[in-house]
């Protein structure tokens, strides 16, 4: 019984937190949209008794799904995401990578400091230190008055409200993501390997390539999922620090949202984004599992 | 309540606006009223006031369309409360309970009839035009002293935005505001709900579209008071507020706020209570103490907009009343339009419309 | 064993494969290996032997390349290394964890040397199933390291070491890691596969009776010093000092004074009111030096009665008996409370054994059985 109700826990949880509300959305993106409260049609109307529900089910329909096909937005949006995505999970990817491999080669003693110092912008809120980029990155920001004045450049780069800034918004808020689980795989990589590659004729560089790569793979790949997967969705970094010209499914999914009311073509927009989502994440927990059993 | 009905619902009924009855929720844009007025109003009515602020007006509109938003007065602007009266989001006023309704002031009433008619939901809080903001110093360098700084030309002209583009040039991201104003430029009706007629807009603003930095609602304010940016098509009130913090900041950057010698969008933000607002009653009697001429005059003395209110404007200081980036003179008020909005399929299509200007797709 | 035969170390015309010159290897304030001078020659099968922290390994690391000494040089066939990257030089090393590469398998693990000296395909293949032969490995070759056992493990690692035919083959601890039984197999193919590959192996370990089995030639080490360097039977039998005495074997330890009484014949003054021991010694002694005599317990015989032509003979009492199965050991209370070990060989059943507990039983040796030691 005890045991029931320790299993029963995690799936009610997901059942009460995931489930639910995704059927939710799913719901409102089979309806029509509607100039109410809600802003959707049709609402389940239970005192009805059983015409009710029927009518509410007869009244779903795959409409939203397929204006999502009929204009090229739609896709573009997606592909641009994942495009982002991609470019600024490899960017994190060769940032992370020296942090993590640094820390796991620091002293013993200093590592915890090095850990915690990579946590440490958690503790702030993620929206301010967005906020701080603008101030950096901005015309009349630190960096290029730190560049003007060291005479590099005569004119501002413009650099704020562009991709590049959004790379590099991207890039500093998902480090810790990548870094720590390759942290993680690099502190468990016994260092005689190292030396054996190079006793059996390896050079250093050759040595990394041949034997540090592929062995923290594991962690490589669990970090380049943990940041593009959220990447893909992202809206507030684009928003804040990208130009008009980001764009990403995100923003169209706000813009669904907030300025054509439209629900039911944003939950559409949503749902299919989860689908997209799922590739990866299915992935993701292939490879968490075959290092669980690798572990073994 | 009586205690003859006394059943189980009136039980829960009671217990709620028993909880509420000395609260008023109200829900207003940021940085919109002399914080010393929501004392005030405590002090006068003996209610406790919850004080909300936001900063869109889809973000308003999608807590009045989801419903239960719990809040007794909220200001939405012109053509969102239009749609969201229609949505069925407010209740109407009961005059008998609004005294100082008499202090309001007709020239605005009649254009905020379009939206809300005969006044029946709301009444005016604030309202402003939509113009240019310009770094005075720094947009004269590029096109010369004698350039117009209040003509569309300087926006609209893709010589002079080449040559801005560098400076940095800010539209607001929001199609109701920046479709009209070039349906206006281009001699068109800038209320117009014909999409082929709106799609004109797209050559004009395709054309200037890569020297624009940066489409965005709010973020000029800041971008322009730290020199940032050069211009900026953005709402008075807020570039009158750049205008302030950079005079504050002391740091060379002079603002000015232009409406367009073409012609201005005129806004109005209105104020309402929702249909399911827990305390009406509170809420009528935030809307009377507002529409008190000393009280309105308070506000407008501290944020710098124009209100409509006719009695304030006596106790308004010289330099909102006197200030015509703030009051336009009688010219520029007959060259004002309002817009209405967009059914929801013109909608999709201008929001579409306004994506591919964006973002080139 | 070949050492009657092979002992180029006793040929002055013999050139050394390695040789430490006054090497010091200083890490900070602690000295690891102390102006240390070593010949190492070709075919030998070399054990460094000593307790953890004696600076065994470190020799080895600097033969490998991992560490470059302080002061002095190391030769490889009369090139000085100490220049050279470990990956420059024709020295291989087995690691104690074997080091295996776990997303490689077998096969790759021991081409992985190969491929870096851009062997040609047909012979690399060639290479590798000589050594999977060699150890034994052909039906584990496309298996994953962590899908075999550890003596599998261990086979791979030496396999993958040997692969490129190295001048000079380390061997870290090579079989700490496998149990006892598994250790002693294991022992006698090393010793087999160093003859058939004529490979020079150094083998570091902290485990005597493996240093005795497998090398030609044994070092002590203590304190970043070699104690005594010579063939595991001279070891065992003339070790130079009490340290090494001590440390190989099990050996029973004798202080006294030794007086000269005959050529190369020394007898011992060791306890008050005892009759003087005798021993030999090819070292002199003067008059009255203080010295040890160390005794190894299975050249002590036990017996009840007092043996007639004894040179050495000592009465006592069983004190205790460890009984390891082949082997039985006394431990026997002189009157002095001093204990010497005797060990006996269980050539009948244990219930006919013939002496217990607190019976009164004499030891005794030959004059050539011990050790003399300077103190």
């Amino acid at each position: 019984m005890r045991r029931a109700i320790l299993i029963a826990v995690p799936y009610v949880w997901l059942l009460a937190l995931f489930l639910v509300p995704f059927f939710i959305v799913l719901k409102i993106s089979l309806s029509d949209i509607a100039l109410a409260i809600p802003p959707y049609t049709p609402t389940l109307d239970l005192s009805q008794g059983w015409a009710g529900v029927r009518d509410f089910f007869g009244q779903l329909d795959f409409e939203n799904f397929v204006w999502l096909t009929e204009d090229d937005l739609y896709w573009k949006a997606y592909l641009s995401s994942v495009k982002i995505a991609l470019i600024s999970t490899v960017l994190t990817l060769m940032v992370g990578y020296p942090i993590a491999y640094g820390m796991a080669r620091a002293p013993e003693e200093w590592r915890p400091t090095l850990m915690m110092l990579v946590i440490l912008p958690f503790w702030t809120s993620f929206l301010i230190r967005v906020y701080a980029w603008m101030g950096i990155l901005s015309n009349e920001g630190y960096l290029n008055q730190f560049l003007l004045w060291t005479g590099l450049i005569s004119t501002p780069l413009t650099i704020l409200n562009t991709q590049t800034a959004v790379y590099i918004g991207i890039v500093y808020t998902y480090l810790p993501f990548m870094i720590l689980p390759i942290y993680a795989a690099l502190e468990r990589l016994d260092g005689s390997l190292i030396e054996a590659a190079e006793d059996l004729g390896c050079s250093r560089l050759q040595a990394f390539w041949l034997v540090t790569v592929p062995l923290s793979r594991p962690g490589i790949i669990a970090g380049c999922f943990l940041v593009m997967i959220p990447v893909i969705g992202e809206f507030v970094i684009p928003s804040l620090l990208g130009g008009s010209g980001t764009l990403m499914i995100g923003k169209v999914l706000w813009e669904e949202f907030f300025s054509n009311r439209d629900w039911p073509v944003a939950s559409a927009v949503a749902v299919v984004l989860l689908l997209i989502l799922v590739v990866p994440i299915v992935l993701f927990q292939r490879n968490q599992q075959k290092q669980t059993e690798a572990g073994q | 309540m009586t205690i003859k009905t006394l059943t189980l619902t009136a039980v829960i009924a009671t217990g709620v606006s028993a909880a509420y009855a000395d609260e008023v929720r109200v829900y207003n844009w940021s940085d919109y009223i002399d914080e010393e007025l929501l004392s005030k109003f405590e002090e006068e009515t003996g209610l406790t006031l919850v004080y909300d602020v936001f900063d869109s007006n889809e973000v308003l509109e999608t807590k009045m369309l989801a419903g239960g938003s719990g809040y007794d007065v909220v200001v939405p602007t012109g053509t969102f409360l239009q749609r969201q009266i229609q949505a069925g989001a407010f209740q109407k006023l009961d005059a008998e309970k609004l005294s100082n309704a008499g202090n309001l002031w007709d020239v605005i009433q009649d254009r905020t009839a379009g939206y809300d008619p005969d006044n029946a939901y709301s009444i005016n809080y604030m309202w402003g035009t939509t113009g240019l903001g310009v770094n005075v110093g720094k947009v004269r360098e590029i096109l010369g002293d004698d350039v117009q700084l209040n003509s569309m030309d300087l926006v609209l002209k893709p010589e002079n935005m080449e040559k801005l583009a560098a400076c940095g040039v800010h539209f607001l991201d929001a199609p109701t505001e920046i479709f009209p104003m070039v349906l206006q430029y281009l001699g068109e009706d800038p209320d117009s709900h014909d999409t082929d007629v709106i799609g004109k807009t797209e050559e004009v603003l395709a054309a200037v579209r890569p020297h624009i930095q940066k489409f965005h609602s709010s973020e000029y304010i800041n971008a322009l008071a730290n020199g940032d940016i050069c211009v900026a098509v953005g709402w008075s009130g807020d570039i009158l507020q750049a205008r302030d913090r950079a005079a504050e900041a002391d740091n060379g950057v002079e603002i000015e706020y232009h409406p367009f010698a073409e012609g201005s969008l005129m806004w109005f933000d209105q104020m309402a209570i929702p249909v399911d607002a827990p305390n009406p009653e509170g809420a009528h009697k935030f809307l009377n103490f507002i529409l008190d001429a000393n009280n309105m005059a308070a506000a407008s003395n501290y944020v710098y907009y124009a209100n409509g209110n006719k009695a304030s404007q006596e106790f308004l200081e010289e330099d909102v009343i006197g200030d015509p980036a703030i009051y336009p003179d009688d010219a520029t008020m007959e060259n004002l339009y309002i817009t209405t909005p967009y059914p929801a399929k013109t909608q999709r299509v201008v929001t579409r419309l306004w994506t591919k200007i964006k973002s080139g797709t | 064993m070949n050492s009657a035969v092979f002992a180029p170390w006793e040929d002055p015309q013999a050139k050394p494969l390695i040789q430490f010159q006054n090497v010091s290897k200083r890490f900070g304030d602690f000295t690891a290996i102390d102006t240390l001078s070593l010949d190492i020659f070709e075919r030998e099968f070399f054990a460094l032997l000593g307790p953890s922290g004696c600076g065994k390994t470190t020799m080895m690391r600097m033969l490998a390349g991992f560490e470059t000494p302080t002061e002095g040089h190391i030769l490889l066939g009369g090139q000085d290394i100490d220049p050279i990257p470990p990956n420059k030089r024709a020295v291989n090393m087995m690691f104690q964890s074997y080091a295996l590469f776990p997303h490689l398998s077998v096969w790759e693990n021991i081409a992985f040397g190969l491929r870096r000296d851009n062997m040609p395909k047909p012979d690399l293949t060639a290479r590798v199933e000589e050594m999977l032969r060699l150890t034994r490995l052909e039906q584990f070759a496309r298996r994953k390291p962590h899908q075999i056992s550890g003596g599998q493990r261990q086979r791979v690692a030496l396999a993958r070491s040997l692969a490129k035919a190295p001048k000079l083959l380390l061997l870290d601890e090579p079989l700490g890691a496998l149990d006892k039984k598994l250790r002693q197999d294991t022992q006698f193919e090393l010793m087999d596969i160093q003859e058939k590959t004529g490979t020079t192996f150094v083998i570091v370990t902290h485990d005597q009776e493996e240093a005795m089995t497998v090398a030609s030639r044994v070092a002590v080490m203590d304190q970043g010093k070699l104690m005594q360097v010579a063939t595991p039977d001279r070891i065992y039998e003339n070790p130079n000092s009490v340290y090494v005495a001590d440390f190989i074997g099990d050996v029973n330890i004798i202080s006294g004074r030794a007086t000269s009484s005959a050529e190369e014949t020394y007898s011992i003054e060791w306890a008050e009111g005892q009759a003087p021991l005798t021993a030999t010694s090819a070292t002199a002694f003067s008059a009255g030096q203080s010295c040890h005599l160390a005794i190894r317990p299975e050249k002590v015989t036990i017996s009840s009665e007092r043996p007639a032509d004894a040179a050495n003979a000592i009465q006592g009492k069983v004190h205790d008996i460890a009984y390891l199965g082949n082997l039985s050991t006394y431990h026997v209370e002189l009157p002095d409370g001093t204990i010497i070990k005797a060990q006996t060989a269980n050539t009948r059943r244990i219930s006919r054994r013939s002496f217990t507990w607190e019976d009164p039983v004499w030891l005794s040796w030959t004059a050539t059985a011990a050790v003399l030691l300077a103190a």
